[in-house]
Protein backbone atom coordinates (compact mmCIF):
# COMPACT_ATOMS: atom_id res chain seq x y z
CA UNK A 1 0.00 0.00 0.00
CA UNK A 2 1.27 3.56 -0.79
CA UNK A 3 1.64 6.55 1.80
CA UNK A 4 -0.79 7.96 0.14
CA UNK A 5 -3.14 5.56 0.69
CA UNK A 6 -1.60 4.36 3.89
CA UNK A 7 -2.88 8.21 5.12
CA UNK A 8 -5.86 8.67 3.54
CA UNK A 9 -7.21 5.19 5.27
CA UNK A 10 -5.83 6.54 8.48
CA UNK A 11 -7.88 9.46 7.85
CA UNK A 12 -11.29 8.13 7.00
CA UNK A 13 -10.75 5.83 10.06
CA UNK A 14 -10.49 9.05 12.10
CA UNK A 15 -13.02 10.45 10.30
CA UNK A 16 -15.69 7.37 10.84
CA UNK A 17 -14.68 6.76 14.25
CA UNK A 18 -15.42 10.63 15.30
CA UNK A 19 -18.83 10.91 13.06
CA UNK A 20 -20.08 7.38 14.90
CA UNK A 21 -18.55 7.22 18.35
CA UNK A 22 -17.92 3.85 17.81
CA UNK A 23 -14.48 2.06 18.85
CA UNK A 24 -12.24 1.99 16.43
CA UNK A 25 -11.06 -1.55 17.44
CA UNK A 26 -14.69 -2.56 16.57
CA UNK A 27 -14.74 -1.18 13.17
CA UNK A 28 -12.42 -3.22 11.15
CA UNK A 29 -10.84 -1.96 7.25
CA UNK A 30 -13.62 -4.30 6.26
CA UNK A 31 -16.88 -3.98 8.50
CA UNK A 32 -19.86 -3.00 6.00
CA UNK A 33 -20.48 0.18 7.59
CA UNK A 34 -24.07 0.76 6.34
CA UNK A 35 -25.40 -3.18 6.48
CA UNK A 36 -24.33 -2.95 10.10
CA UNK A 37 -25.84 0.70 10.87
CA UNK A 38 -22.91 2.46 11.69
CA UNK A 39 -24.43 5.40 9.37
CA UNK A 40 -27.74 6.49 8.65
CA UNK A 41 -29.01 8.60 5.84
CA UNK A 42 -27.55 12.37 7.33
CA UNK A 43 -23.96 10.16 8.14
CA UNK A 44 -23.52 9.35 4.51
CA UNK A 45 -24.51 12.76 3.51
CA UNK A 46 -21.89 14.07 5.68
CA UNK A 47 -19.81 11.16 4.63
CA UNK A 48 -19.51 12.53 1.03
CA UNK A 49 -19.04 15.92 1.92
CA UNK A 50 -16.23 14.80 4.01
CA UNK A 51 -14.72 13.07 1.32
CA UNK A 52 -15.35 16.22 -0.97
CA UNK A 53 -13.73 18.49 1.14
CA UNK A 54 -10.93 16.55 2.59
CA UNK A 55 -9.76 14.60 -0.46
CA UNK A 56 -10.61 16.94 -3.21
CA UNK A 57 -12.54 14.58 -4.88
CA UNK A 58 -16.52 15.35 -6.91
CA UNK A 59 -19.18 12.11 -6.89
CA UNK A 60 -21.41 11.78 -9.29
CA UNK A 61 -24.45 10.08 -9.64
CA UNK A 62 -22.94 6.82 -10.78
CA UNK A 63 -20.04 6.44 -8.00
CA UNK A 64 -23.24 6.21 -5.53
CA UNK A 65 -22.93 2.73 -5.48
CA UNK A 66 -22.92 0.43 -2.45
CA UNK A 67 -19.18 -0.82 -3.54
CA UNK A 68 -17.53 2.52 -3.26
CA UNK A 69 -18.70 3.36 0.18
CA UNK A 70 -19.47 -0.43 2.27
CA UNK A 71 -16.18 -0.05 3.76
CA UNK A 72 -12.95 1.87 5.06
CA UNK A 73 -11.38 -0.14 2.52
CA UNK A 74 -13.67 0.29 -0.47
CA UNK A 75 -13.91 4.31 0.62
CA UNK A 76 -10.04 4.31 0.56
CA UNK A 77 -10.10 2.65 -2.89
CA UNK A 78 -12.84 4.92 -3.55
CA UNK A 79 -10.84 8.33 -3.05
CA UNK A 80 -7.45 6.90 -4.34
CA UNK A 81 -9.24 6.53 -7.64
CA UNK A 82 -11.21 9.30 -7.90
CA UNK A 83 -8.08 11.33 -7.39
CA UNK A 84 -6.25 9.53 -10.32
CA UNK A 85 -3.63 7.83 -7.68
CA UNK B 1 -44.87 -25.87 14.10
CA UNK B 2 -45.75 -23.04 11.90
CA UNK B 3 -49.43 -21.97 12.01
CA UNK B 4 -48.87 -18.60 10.45
CA UNK B 5 -51.34 -18.47 7.56
CA UNK B 6 -48.92 -18.87 4.13
CA UNK B 7 -47.89 -15.44 2.79
CA UNK B 8 -50.25 -13.94 -0.14
CA UNK B 9 -50.97 -10.31 -1.64
CA UNK B 10 -54.84 -10.27 -0.30
CA UNK B 11 -53.59 -11.05 3.66
CA UNK B 12 -53.03 -7.34 3.81
CA UNK B 13 -56.77 -6.49 3.34
CA UNK B 14 -59.18 -5.33 6.00
CA UNK B 15 -61.90 -8.52 5.87
CA UNK B 16 -64.69 -6.79 7.74
CA UNK B 17 -64.65 -2.74 7.35
CA UNK B 18 -67.43 -1.93 9.71
CA UNK B 19 -65.81 -4.07 12.27
CA UNK B 20 -62.95 -1.99 11.96
CA UNK B 21 -64.39 0.95 12.00
CA UNK B 22 -66.63 0.41 14.81
CA UNK B 23 -63.27 -0.33 16.91
CA UNK B 24 -61.42 2.69 16.11
CA UNK B 25 -64.69 4.89 16.59
CA UNK B 26 -64.81 3.11 19.99
CA UNK B 27 -61.59 3.79 20.81
CA UNK B 28 -61.70 7.38 19.53
CA UNK B 29 -64.80 7.97 22.18
CA UNK B 30 -62.69 6.31 24.71
CA UNK B 31 -59.77 7.85 24.68
CA UNK B 32 -60.84 11.66 23.66
CA UNK B 33 -64.08 11.60 25.70
CA UNK B 34 -63.65 9.57 28.79
CA UNK B 35 -59.81 9.67 29.20
CA UNK B 36 -59.05 13.36 28.24
CA UNK B 37 -62.04 14.03 29.25
CA UNK B 38 -62.11 16.62 25.99
CA UNK B 39 -65.63 17.25 24.10
CA UNK B 40 -64.81 16.87 20.43
CA UNK B 41 -61.71 16.97 17.72
CA UNK B 42 -60.20 19.12 15.69
CA UNK B 43 -58.44 17.89 12.51
CA UNK B 44 -56.18 19.66 9.73
CA UNK B 45 -57.55 18.70 6.84
CA UNK B 46 -55.45 19.05 3.37
CA UNK B 47 -57.79 17.15 1.37
CA UNK B 48 -55.36 14.31 1.76
CA UNK B 49 -56.51 10.79 2.13
CA UNK B 50 -55.24 10.42 5.10
CA UNK B 51 -56.18 13.11 6.94
CA UNK B 52 -59.83 13.02 5.00
CA UNK B 53 -60.14 9.40 6.59
CA UNK B 54 -59.28 10.38 10.33
CA UNK B 55 -61.99 13.58 9.85
CA UNK B 56 -64.74 10.76 8.36
CA UNK B 57 -63.74 8.88 11.58
CA UNK B 58 -64.02 11.48 13.79
CA UNK B 59 -67.65 12.60 12.67
CA UNK B 60 -68.57 8.75 13.12
CA UNK B 61 -67.39 8.50 16.62
CA UNK B 62 -68.27 11.95 17.79
CA UNK B 63 -71.00 13.76 15.47
CA UNK B 64 -70.53 16.21 12.81
CA UNK B 65 -71.61 19.41 15.25
CA UNK B 66 -68.25 17.83 17.30
CA UNK B 67 -65.44 18.10 14.84
CA UNK B 68 -64.02 20.96 13.50
CA UNK B 69 -61.47 20.73 10.43
CA UNK B 70 -59.20 23.12 9.77
CA UNK B 71 -57.43 24.12 6.75
CA UNK B 72 -53.95 25.94 6.44
CA UNK B 73 -52.71 26.87 3.37
CA UNK B 74 -49.84 28.74 2.31
CA UNK B 75 -48.24 30.48 -0.10
CA UNK B 76 -46.64 27.28 -1.37
CA UNK B 77 -49.70 24.88 -0.79
CA UNK B 78 -51.24 23.29 -4.11
CA UNK B 79 -54.88 25.17 -4.71
CA UNK B 80 -56.37 21.65 -4.69
CA UNK B 81 -55.95 21.19 -1.50
CA UNK B 82 -58.28 23.68 -0.29
CA UNK B 83 -60.72 22.69 -2.71
CA UNK B 84 -60.49 19.15 -2.06
CA UNK B 85 -61.02 19.86 1.69
CA UNK B 86 -63.90 22.36 1.31
CA UNK B 87 -65.81 19.71 -0.62
CA UNK B 88 -64.89 17.19 2.28
CA UNK B 89 -66.21 19.46 4.80
CA UNK B 90 -69.23 20.20 2.67
CA UNK B 91 -70.29 16.22 2.29
CA UNK B 92 -69.82 15.10 5.62
CA UNK B 93 -71.42 18.56 7.48
CA UNK B 94 -68.79 20.13 9.52
CA UNK B 95 -67.53 23.31 10.69
CA UNK B 96 -64.35 24.62 8.75
CA UNK B 97 -62.22 27.55 9.67
CA UNK B 98 -58.98 28.68 7.01
CA UNK B 99 -56.12 29.63 8.71
CA UNK B 100 -53.48 31.18 6.35
CA UNK B 101 -50.28 30.68 8.19
CA UNK B 102 -47.91 32.53 5.44
CA UNK B 103 -47.52 35.31 7.90
CA UNK B 104 -46.53 33.09 10.73
CA UNK B 105 -43.89 31.21 8.20
CA UNK B 106 -42.84 34.72 7.06
CA UNK B 107 -42.27 35.43 11.20
CA UNK B 108 -40.34 32.47 11.47
CA UNK B 109 -38.56 32.94 8.62
CA UNK B 110 -38.85 29.74 7.14
CA UNK B 111 -39.38 31.38 3.10
CA UNK B 112 -35.79 33.48 4.09
CA UNK B 113 -34.04 30.43 5.23
CA UNK B 114 -34.95 28.20 2.96
CA UNK B 115 -34.07 30.62 0.22
CA UNK B 116 -31.04 31.22 1.61
CA UNK B 117 -29.50 27.80 1.19
CA UNK B 118 -31.31 26.94 -2.14
CA UNK B 119 -29.10 30.10 -3.49
CA UNK B 120 -25.89 28.49 -1.71
CA UNK B 121 -26.86 25.66 -4.29
CA UNK B 122 -28.04 27.45 -7.09
CA UNK B 123 -26.91 31.57 -6.87
CA UNK B 124 -29.36 32.39 -9.59
CA UNK B 125 -32.37 30.89 -7.66
CA UNK B 126 -34.99 33.39 -7.18
CA UNK B 127 -37.87 32.34 -5.16
CA UNK B 128 -40.34 34.69 -7.42
CA UNK B 129 -39.73 32.77 -10.34
CA UNK B 130 -38.20 29.58 -9.67
CA UNK B 131 -40.03 26.33 -8.00
CA UNK B 132 -37.82 24.01 -5.58
CA UNK B 133 -37.89 21.05 -4.29
CA UNK B 134 -36.06 18.24 -2.67
CA UNK B 135 -35.93 14.79 -4.22
CA UNK B 136 -34.19 11.75 -3.61
CA UNK B 137 -31.05 11.41 -5.95
CA UNK B 138 -30.34 7.54 -6.19
CA UNK B 139 -32.82 4.37 -5.15
CA UNK B 140 -31.42 2.92 -2.16
CA UNK B 141 -34.31 0.54 -1.84
CA UNK B 142 -32.33 -2.50 -3.41
CA UNK B 143 -28.97 -1.23 -1.62
CA UNK B 144 -27.62 -1.39 1.70
CA UNK B 145 -26.70 2.84 0.87
CA UNK B 146 -29.18 5.37 2.35
CA UNK B 147 -30.50 7.47 0.47
CA UNK B 148 -28.84 10.91 -0.88
CA UNK B 149 -30.89 14.34 -2.20
CA UNK B 150 -31.10 16.43 -4.66
CA UNK B 151 -32.37 19.58 -4.49
CA UNK B 152 -34.35 20.75 -7.84
CA UNK B 153 -35.11 24.16 -8.88
CA UNK B 154 -37.32 24.78 -12.07
CA UNK B 155 -37.72 27.89 -13.87
CA UNK B 156 -41.12 29.52 -15.83
CA UNK B 157 -40.40 27.68 -18.98
CA UNK B 158 -40.28 24.45 -17.16
CA UNK B 159 -36.85 23.95 -17.20
CA UNK B 160 -34.92 21.89 -14.28
CA UNK B 161 -31.84 21.50 -12.99
CA UNK B 162 -30.81 18.91 -10.36
CA UNK B 163 -28.09 19.53 -7.87
CA UNK B 164 -26.97 17.19 -4.99
CA UNK B 165 -27.46 18.43 -1.26
CA UNK B 166 -24.35 18.70 1.21
CA UNK B 167 -25.11 18.39 4.78
CA UNK B 168 -25.31 22.35 5.33
CA UNK B 169 -27.58 22.85 2.97
CA UNK B 170 -29.71 20.00 3.08
CA UNK B 171 -30.15 20.52 6.89
CA UNK B 172 -30.73 24.21 6.60
CA UNK B 173 -33.51 23.63 3.98
CA UNK B 174 -35.66 20.63 5.68
CA UNK B 175 -35.14 22.40 9.25
CA UNK B 176 -36.71 25.67 7.65
CA UNK B 177 -39.96 23.69 5.85
CA UNK B 178 -40.19 21.94 9.05
CA UNK B 179 -41.62 25.26 10.23
CA UNK B 180 -44.76 24.56 7.89
CA UNK B 181 -45.80 21.63 10.12
CA UNK B 182 -45.00 22.89 13.33
CA UNK B 183 -46.80 25.77 12.70
CA UNK B 184 -49.97 23.96 11.75
CA UNK B 185 -50.05 22.09 14.81
CA UNK B 186 -49.34 24.80 16.80
CA UNK B 187 -52.85 26.37 15.29
CA UNK B 188 -54.39 22.91 15.96
CA UNK B 189 -53.37 23.02 19.55
CA UNK B 190 -55.07 26.86 19.62
CA UNK B 191 -58.27 25.40 18.26
CA UNK B 192 -58.56 22.28 20.40
CA UNK B 193 -57.45 24.44 23.62
CA UNK B 194 -60.33 27.40 22.74
CA UNK B 195 -62.86 24.75 22.27
CA UNK B 196 -61.77 21.77 25.15
CA UNK B 197 -61.40 19.19 22.06
CA UNK B 198 -58.44 17.03 21.23
CA UNK B 199 -56.09 16.71 18.29
CA UNK B 200 -56.71 13.90 15.95
CA UNK B 201 -53.18 13.47 14.41
CA UNK B 202 -53.44 11.75 10.80
CA UNK B 203 -50.13 9.70 10.02
CA UNK B 204 -50.68 6.03 9.13
CA UNK B 205 -48.10 3.16 9.39
CA UNK B 206 -45.86 3.81 6.69
CA UNK B 207 -45.46 7.50 7.79
CA UNK B 208 -45.20 6.65 12.05
CA UNK B 209 -42.97 3.39 11.15
CA UNK B 210 -40.52 4.82 8.38
CA UNK B 211 -40.65 8.41 9.97
CA UNK B 212 -41.78 10.26 7.33
CA UNK B 213 -43.05 13.01 9.18
CA UNK B 214 -41.69 16.17 11.46
CA UNK B 215 -41.05 15.60 15.36
CA UNK B 216 -43.14 18.08 16.65
CA UNK B 217 -45.10 18.54 13.68
CA UNK B 218 -47.60 16.19 11.68
CA UNK B 219 -46.01 13.46 14.24
CA UNK B 220 -47.74 15.20 16.93
CA UNK B 221 -51.74 15.19 17.94
CA UNK B 222 -53.42 13.28 20.99
CA UNK B 223 -54.48 10.32 19.44
CA UNK B 224 -53.87 8.85 15.76
CA UNK B 225 -56.85 6.90 14.52
CA UNK B 226 -54.80 5.20 11.44
CA UNK B 227 -51.44 5.44 12.94
CA UNK B 228 -51.41 1.52 12.77
CA UNK B 229 -53.03 0.98 9.09
CA UNK B 230 -51.71 0.30 6.02
CA UNK B 231 -51.90 3.09 3.18
CA UNK B 232 -54.01 0.12 1.47
CA UNK B 233 -56.25 0.02 4.25
CA UNK B 234 -56.62 3.38 4.30
CA UNK B 235 -58.13 3.49 1.09
CA UNK B 236 -60.34 0.71 2.03
CA UNK B 237 -61.84 3.05 4.96
CA UNK B 238 -62.25 5.91 2.59
CA UNK B 239 -64.58 4.17 0.20
CA UNK B 240 -66.43 2.64 3.46
CA UNK B 241 -66.89 5.90 4.83
CA UNK B 242 -67.39 7.55 1.71
CA UNK B 243 -64.48 9.98 0.86
CA UNK B 244 -64.89 11.87 -2.08
CA UNK B 245 -63.92 10.20 -4.93
CA UNK B 246 -61.66 12.81 -5.89
CA UNK B 247 -59.25 12.60 -3.01
CA UNK B 248 -59.38 8.99 -3.30
CA UNK B 249 -58.31 9.21 -6.89
CA UNK B 250 -55.73 12.23 -5.66
CA UNK B 251 -51.72 10.80 -5.97
CA UNK B 252 -50.25 11.41 -2.39
CA UNK B 253 -48.23 14.44 -2.82
CA UNK B 254 -46.23 16.28 0.38
CA UNK B 255 -47.13 19.56 -0.57
CA UNK B 256 -44.65 21.17 1.61
CA UNK B 257 -42.16 23.03 -1.44
CA UNK B 258 -43.34 24.72 -4.02
CA UNK B 259 -43.09 22.50 -6.95
CA UNK B 260 -45.14 19.33 -6.90
CA UNK B 261 -43.82 16.82 -6.07
CA UNK B 262 -45.55 13.27 -4.87
CA UNK B 263 -44.58 10.99 -1.43
CA UNK B 264 -43.23 7.98 -3.77
CA UNK B 265 -40.45 10.69 -5.37
CA UNK B 266 -39.27 12.07 -2.22
CA UNK B 267 -39.43 9.17 0.58
CA UNK B 268 -40.76 6.03 -0.36
CA UNK B 269 -39.86 4.90 -3.85
CA UNK B 270 -41.76 2.19 -4.41
CA UNK B 271 -45.73 2.51 -5.08
CA UNK B 272 -47.74 2.12 -1.64
CA UNK B 273 -49.49 -1.32 -3.42
CA UNK B 274 -46.62 -3.01 -3.03
CA UNK B 275 -44.92 -0.99 -0.11
CA UNK B 276 -47.49 -2.00 1.70
CA UNK B 277 -47.52 -5.88 0.90
CA UNK B 278 -43.79 -5.90 1.45
CA UNK B 279 -43.43 -4.23 4.39
CA UNK B 280 -46.31 -6.81 5.98
CA UNK B 281 -44.27 -9.51 5.32
CA UNK B 282 -41.10 -7.85 6.75
CA UNK B 283 -42.87 -6.63 9.66
CA UNK B 284 -44.73 -10.23 10.48
CA UNK B 285 -41.44 -12.51 10.31
CA UNK B 286 -42.05 -13.80 6.54
CA UNK B 287 -39.01 -14.66 4.92
CA UNK B 288 -37.71 -12.58 1.75
CA UNK B 289 -38.06 -16.32 -0.03
CA UNK B 290 -41.59 -16.55 0.48
CA UNK B 291 -42.25 -13.22 -0.13
CA UNK B 292 -40.00 -13.13 -3.19
CA UNK B 293 -42.35 -15.89 -4.55
CA UNK B 294 -45.39 -14.45 -4.30
CA UNK B 295 -44.45 -11.32 -5.47
CA UNK B 296 -42.21 -12.21 -8.43
CA UNK B 297 -39.23 -10.44 -7.80
CA UNK B 298 -36.05 -12.54 -6.14
CA UNK B 299 -34.76 -13.46 -2.91
CA UNK B 300 -31.75 -11.21 -3.19
CA UNK B 301 -33.58 -8.24 -3.70
CA UNK B 302 -36.31 -8.53 -1.54
CA UNK B 303 -33.62 -9.18 1.72
CA UNK B 304 -32.35 -5.64 0.53
CA UNK B 305 -35.22 -4.23 0.60
CA UNK B 306 -35.86 -6.14 4.08
CA UNK B 307 -32.48 -4.66 5.11
CA UNK B 308 -33.83 -1.05 4.14
CA UNK B 309 -36.81 -1.18 6.01
CA UNK B 310 -34.67 -1.80 9.17
CA UNK B 311 -32.42 1.05 8.61
CA UNK B 312 -35.01 2.66 8.46
CA UNK B 313 -36.69 1.82 11.41
CA UNK B 314 -33.84 2.01 13.20
CA UNK B 315 -32.33 5.18 11.92
CA UNK B 316 -35.77 7.07 12.39
CA UNK B 317 -36.85 5.68 16.15
CA UNK B 318 -35.23 9.33 17.44
CA UNK B 319 -38.38 10.60 15.83
CA UNK B 320 -40.81 8.84 17.83
CA UNK B 321 -39.46 8.86 21.23
CA UNK B 322 -40.98 11.21 23.55
CA UNK B 323 -38.55 13.39 25.26
CA UNK B 324 -36.15 11.20 27.81
CA UNK B 325 -37.11 12.32 31.59
CA UNK B 326 -35.54 8.81 33.36
CA UNK B 327 -32.12 10.66 33.79
CA UNK B 328 -32.14 11.11 38.05
CA UNK B 329 -35.14 10.75 40.63
CA UNK B 330 -35.93 9.06 43.94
Amino acid sequence: MSTDAVAIKGKVKDYIQQATFVDRDKIRDDSLIFKEGYFDSMGFVVLITYLEENFGIKTTDSDLVEENFESINAITDFVIRKNGN
Amino acid sequence: MDTRKPFSKEMILLENIEEAVSRITGKLQQDILINFKRNGAVIGISGGIDSSVCMALSVKAFGADKVVGIIMPEKDSSPDSEELALELAGKFGIRTIKEVITGALDGFGCYSRRDEAVKRVFPEYDPGTYKMKIGIRQSGLYNNLPPLFTLSIIDEKGIQQDKMLHAREYLQIVAASNFKQRSRMSILYYHAEALHYAVVGTPNKHEQEQGFFVKHGDGAGDVMPIGNLYKTQVYQLAEHLGVPHRIIERTPTTDTYSAAQTQEEFFYQLPFRLMDIFWYGFENGYTAKEVASVMGDTEERVDALFRNFERKRKTTEYLRMPPVRDYFGI
